[in-house]
């Protein structure tokens, strides 16, 4: 197979997964996939050529398999990063794959991040808290363009679960907000339609298992697939979450 | 927080949502009233990184100090004399130099009180921490865990060494020092309290910047990749610096380990120039 | 037998379902959404561009209103739309985007003054009034006479689809996630609910329910290259047609999107040539003038599709080692405005391509992108043929679309069928006709049914390969079926196909286990998508015309004389190979805007014989009313207002005109 890869110019690459079923009491083992690399590949078309061809009960997540869906993040050589859009040709031919951490695991690289971010919304209710409801048929109120802006910018996080499992913190205490959650509050501290003061974002963020938690290691930002400003974002309300609690 | 994550029943049997009986639902929402936030959370994270600060910058003045050693053993000396308060106080008082150093001892162990509650605090945080950080290859990550390694040997290396300044905070002085050093055997231990204060300083100078967003500028990532070089540049500093004095102090040491114990008493205290500190030195006694 | 009741059960969690859930839920009702995927996840946050709402905010959407929007709608279709939902439609859009503004959507919003623009390859100054300032902003999109495609940079479907999904868990809507439902509970023409599947453990329970909404999108997953994600298989369509009672309507209209990036058919959106995007060919020339001097790049998906595919077929494509493909060109675009407006496409071609979108040109090629077919409904959201079940989004053919759709109008869709479908479930399960009756013996059965077909599968001695059988379809569908059809192709597709759904039931497995595998859930999705795929090119067979993005080479002619008609496909039992197609005949007489030209496309329709008389009476309707508004004028060609929740009537204010 080698010889194969070689003459037809491609690589031979090996996957090495960390295969697991909890339902099943298949405790974690890592196993080797080999195929040869195509043009362009991507661990999505990877992981679909070995399951179809090889083992076809392996488990993963992929949705959009563009890079806007945030399903299939994982640990690619360690590092937590979004498997679609990740090129083969941007790794060594031994590629390594496990599961992210933190989630729960549901089987091989599929983790559970649905139910940790449902949880979260719910913890920090991220949702705009409004007291009166919008006339539908009225104009809307305005909002300066730059706001609305910077409002995107904080929203553009698609909650693949990378800064969560790239969370030093957070893999050692796990009721730590991490960086997700934070750039939620940062987001809707933002947003003028949400009516909630510094004081009630206190009350979600005001402790060791929000803000002041954050221990600044910054992998979140370096993980980040979105490239969010969560470095500044955690600075900033930091900064506003002491001058609420002082 | 438990009941929370529980909520959202998802691959749970589920039973079907009905609403609360009213009696049921109003006590539902009288507990649902939270009680205020402690306040505290905020204190302590400000006064950890407070304590860090001044710590971080008491450390900088105190090397530029000691490393007065490297000009001359005078200059050391009226350094020394100076914190006594020999300019301008009738005349020196050592419990004076005890009483900063007292400070610095409450801080530090206020600091190390703070700071301890990132520590790991099983072995399961331990090693899920060392995993993740072996794991992950991540510089900020992999400095966290120098920091809280040399935070741990600070505990010990820097208690004993200001211990040892607040209650005999005479016997700072170039003969005085450098016998401790070599003579006294204390040389092992300042050097590894140089390495762990030096790095474990500036690592959390830099996480200082980082984490309150100091100088962020246009561009945060280019400002922190300054930082980082900024951070390098001051370990290097500082421990070539100590080094350096810490040489000084060995060879100061070894050249007067036959007459150790023997107090510094300056040659010329004219050699000083300055007006007021001649005046001061003058009327030390034997001076 | 695990049976879970609720009032109201939604299948899909993308914006349609969320939406319409967080609407039956504000009327008290509980509420179960079911989901294959967290909810955010769903191929909603996909859609980039923007979505369609005449708020006219714009200097450029100056004089929009409802009845623009209806027209450009209605023309896009090519006719092929249900008029009356149109109109629902392009009234209640405008409410939707301020309801999403206050829900936390961070619109881009309108700056006063000059900001330069490209129109037509060239550099244009447009000054923007003081009284906008602040004010929802629009972008140009294909087929539309106004700008008036609201938009969040390029990550509309994302913001949208996070706040509605907030929303939902601020309603505290349980959300059971990676659940699948199989099939419908149902007796004599009432659903009572789904058979479902938890993916994770295997296990099935029945979840029971006054009234059932369909919310699963769309099925471009039958074809090999589509802009689609995954998950865009079509279960619940699938499932609607398996009850023999519902039927899905017009399943060969398909889109087919210009502009997705060559090979991987990764969309980049409408908005690229909203915004001033170009379509260019190997020899670097602008070409889409040459076809349509009208609208150019921004003329309606099909044509532009059709266009591209029609310059590539006369040698003009690029050769790659992929195949050929065209250039989109947003180079004249500038860094600043890819950086702020167009981020995600800048994104995927640095990720999938490797290349920066402000230097580089982009390789593109249309590929399979929506779905205007689902399973028909009336204006209400109800499903034909069967009580208690409503569908919204791309998986209903509430016939907002016709036989193609306009960019900035599915999304747009699916928040507003969703705020309509969710008030129309409450108010179905507020009415007698609402009552549970559901005897626990149907629901066993139905149960027992689905566990003996997952049981045949796992246990049975099976030979075929799901997989294989996925990808054959999946071929002949982009071969076969795609945007050139004929005949003799479509004619080979659907034997074929048929070959395959025969095939598809003898599926044996390596994977026995029963929980959480994915060869289990590949054999028995291929079954059902078989089934949608005949319907696809059996549709298309049988429909000897062209008509939007059906394209017929053998039939090139609009043919409203004869196909003014909805296809109708039903599946009465599992031992078909074929869908029975009904036909349901569109009401020239009613409509308030009847056939005519586009604007953009050819030119060459056969009439219906009722065209003339029913132009000639609006125009005499239009002459009588002389100077009356327009909303006076609008009730007499064709009243719809009865058909708008209470909650949604009233009229829409915007800048500069007085209500």
């Amino acid at each position: 197979m080698k010889k194969n890869a070689v003459s037809s110019g491609h690589r031979a690459l090996t996957l090495r997964i960390l295969r697991s079923s909890p339902t099943e009491g298949v405790a974690p083992h890592w196993q080797d996939f080999h195929l040869e690399e195509a043009e362009g590949m991507t661990l999505f078309i990877a992981l679909n050529e070995v399951r179809e061809t090889l083992d076809p009960a392996l488990q993963f997540d992929f949705v959009c398999r563009a890079g806007i869906c945030g399903s299939c993040g994982m640990l690619i050589n360690g590092k937590p990063g979004l498997a679609c859009r990740s090129l083969t040709r941007d790794l060594d031919p031994l590629i390594t794959l496990a599961p992210l951490p933190v989630f729960e695991l549901i089987g091989d690289l599929s983790v559970n991040t649905g139910k940790w971010m449902r949880g979260t919304a719910e913890r920090l209710e991220t949702w705009v808290h409004s007291s009166q409801e919008a006339d539908l048929t009225a104009l809307e109120a305005p909002m300066e363009p730059e706001l609305a802006e910077a409002i995107y910018e904080l929203d553009r996080c698609i909650e693949c679960g990378c800064c969560v499992a790239g969370c030093g913190t957070l893999r050692m205490r796990e009721e730590f907000v991490g960086a997700i959650g934070l750039n939620k509050i940062a987001r809707f501290r933002l947003d003028p339609r949400d009516e909630r003061s510094d004081d009630d974002f206190y009350q979600l963020i005001g402790d060791d298992t929000g803000v002041f938690g954050c221990m600044s290691l910054l992998a979140c930002q370096d993980v980040c697939p979105k490239g969010l400003p969560l470095q500044t974002q955690i600075a900033f309300l930091r900064r506003k979450m002491v001058a609420s609690g002082l | 927080m438990d009941s929370s994550f529980d909520s959202s029943g998802i691959a749970r049997p589920l039973a079907p949502v009905r609403p609360l009986p009213e009696a049921a639902a109003r006590s539902a929402q009288a507990v649902q009233v939270r009680t205020r936030k402690s306040r505290w959370p905020a204190r302590l994270d400000l006064l950890q990184s407070a304590s860090g600060l001044f710590l971080a910058l008491f450390l900088v003045g105190h090397m530029f100090f000691v490393s007065s050693i490297l000009i001359s053993k005078e200059a050391f000396y009226a350094v020394a004399r100076f914190f006594e308060g020999a300019y301008f106080l009738a005349e020196p008082r050592p419990w004076l130099v005890s009483g900063v150093v007292g400070v610095v001892l409450t801080v530090f162990v206020a600091h190390a009180w703070l700071a301890m509650r990132k520590f790991p605090a099983n072995f399961r945080q331990y090693k899920v921490f060392a995993e993740h950080k072996a794991q992950l290859r991540h510089g900020d990550t992999g400095l966290w865990w120098i920091q809280l390694w040399t935070g741990f040997a600070l505990f010990f290396l820097g208690t004993v060494h200001l211990y040892g300044m607040l209650t005999q905070p005479e016997l700072i002085g170039p003969y005085e020092s450098a016998d401790r050093i070599w003579t006294g055997n204390m040389w092992p231990l300042y050097l590894l309290l140089l390495f762990a204060v030096e790095i474990h300083g500036s690592i959390g100078l830099y996480r200082l910047a980082l984490k309150w967003g100091w100088l962020e500028g246009r561009d945060p990532a280019a400002t922190r990749r300054r930082l980082r070089a900024a951070k390098t540049a001051f370990s290097v500093f500082f421990l070539g610096l100590g080094l350096a004095s810490l040489l000084a102090y060995v060879q100061l040491g070894i050249a007067h380990a036959d007459k150790a114990g023997e107090r510094y008493v300056p040659q010329r205290a004219s050699a000083v120039k300055l007006g007021e500190l001649e005046f001061a030195l003058s009327r030390r006694p034997g001076g | 037998m695990r049976i879970i009741y609720t009032d109201v059960l939604v299948v899909g969690g993308g914006l349609a379902g969320l939406r319409a859930a967080v609407g039956a839920r504000r009327r008290g009702h509980d509420v179960i959404i079911l989901s294959l995927v967290p909810p955010k996840r769903s191929h909603s946050a996909a859609a980039q561009g923007g979505m369609q709402a005449s708020l006219g905010n714009t200097v450029k959407g100056e004089g929009d209103n409802e009845d623009v929007h209806f027209e450009d709608t209605v023309r896009g279709s090519d006719w092929g739309c249900d008029q009356d939902v149109a109109r629902l439609f392009v009234h209640t859009a405008p409410q939707a985007v301020r309801e999403l503004a206050a829900w936390g959507v961070p619109w881009n919003r309108i700056k006063a003054g000059d900001r330069e623009v490209i129109m037509d390859g060239k550099r244009v100054t447009l000054t923007e009034g003081q009284a906008a300032h602040g004010l929802i902003a629009a972008r140009d999109f294909g087929g539309t006479k106004k700008w008036r495609t609201c938009y969040v940079s390029d990550g509309t479907g994302h913001a949208m689809l996070y706040a509605v999904s907030d929303q939902a868990v601020a309603e505290s809507i349980p959300v059971h996630e990676r659940m699948e439902a199989l099939a419908l509970i149902h007796e004599g023409g009432r659903c009572h609910g789904a058979v479902v599947r938890n993916l994770v453990s295997g296990e099935l329970t029945a979840y029971v329910a006054k009234a059932t909404c369909i919310a699963t999108g769309g099925f471009g997953r039958i074809y090999r290259v589509t802009s689609n994600a995954v998950i865009n298989e079509g279960i619940g369509a699938a499932i609607a047609l398996e009850t023999g009672a519902a039927c899905l309507g017009n399943m060969e209209a398909v889109q087919f999107h210009p502009t997705t990036i060559f090979p991987a058919g990764i969309l980049v959106t409408e908005g690229c040539r909203g915004d001033g995007g170009l379509l260019k060919d190997a020899a670097g020339h602008r070409f889409m003038p040459d076809y349509e001097p009208e609208k150019k790049e921004l003329a309606s998906r099909d044509v532009v599709s059709r266009r591209m595919e029609e310059h590539i077929r006369a040698g003009h494509g690029v050769k790659s080692r992929f195949g050929e493909h065209l250039w989109l060109d947003i180079t004249l675009l500038g860094a600043a405005h890819i950086d702020g407006k167009l981020r995600e496409v800048k994104e995927i071609c640095q990720h999938f391509l490797g290349i920066d979108p402000s230097r580089d040109l982009i390789p593109v090629r249309p590929a399979q992108h929506y779905s205007m077919g689902g399973i028909r409904t009336d204006a209400r959201g109800h499903a034909r043929g069967l009580k208690g079940l409503f569908a919204c989004g791309e998986a209903a053919c509430w016939d907002l679309h016709g036989f193609n759709r306009l960019g900035g109008n599915s999304v747009a869709e699916t928040v507003v069928a969703g705020m309509i479908v969710g008030e129309n479930m409450a108010d179905f399960v507020e009415s007698a006709a609402g009552e549970l009756q559901v005897s626990t013996a149907l629901v066993r059965e139905c149960l027992d049914a689905e566990q003996a077909k997952l049981d045949t599968l796992l246990h049975g001695n099976g030979t075929e390969s799901g997989a294989e059988l996925m990808r054959r379809m999946q071929d002949i569908m982009t071969d076969k079926v795609g945007i050139f059809r004929t005949g003799e192709l479509l004619h080979s597709a659907v034997e074929e196909l048929q070959g395959l759904l025969v095939r598809s039931r003898r599926i044996g497995l390596r994977t026995r286990r029963p929980g959480a595998n994915p060869e289990l859930v590949t054999a028995y999705r291929v079954q059902k998508m078989l089934k949608l795929a005949l319907c696809v090119a059996y549709g298309a067979l049988q429909r000897t015309e062209s008509r939007g993005a059906h394209f017929r080479e053998d039939y090139p002619r609009r043919d409203d004389a004869s196909w003014l008609k909805r296809t109708l496909a039903t599946w009465h039992d599992d031992f078909q190979t074929l869908p029975t197609l009904d036909y349901e005949a569109l009401d020239v007489t009613a409509m308030e805007l009847p056939p005519g030209w586009r604007g953009y496309g050819a030119r060459n329709a056969i009439e219906h014989p009722a065209t003339a008389g029913r132009a000639a009476e609006i125009s005499a309707i239009r002459s009588a009313f002389g100077h009356a508004d327009r909303f006076t004028v609008q009730q007499a060609l064709m009243p719809f207002d009865h058909l708008i929740p209470s909650r949604f009537r009233g009229r829409n204010a915007r800048l500069g005109e007085t209500s």
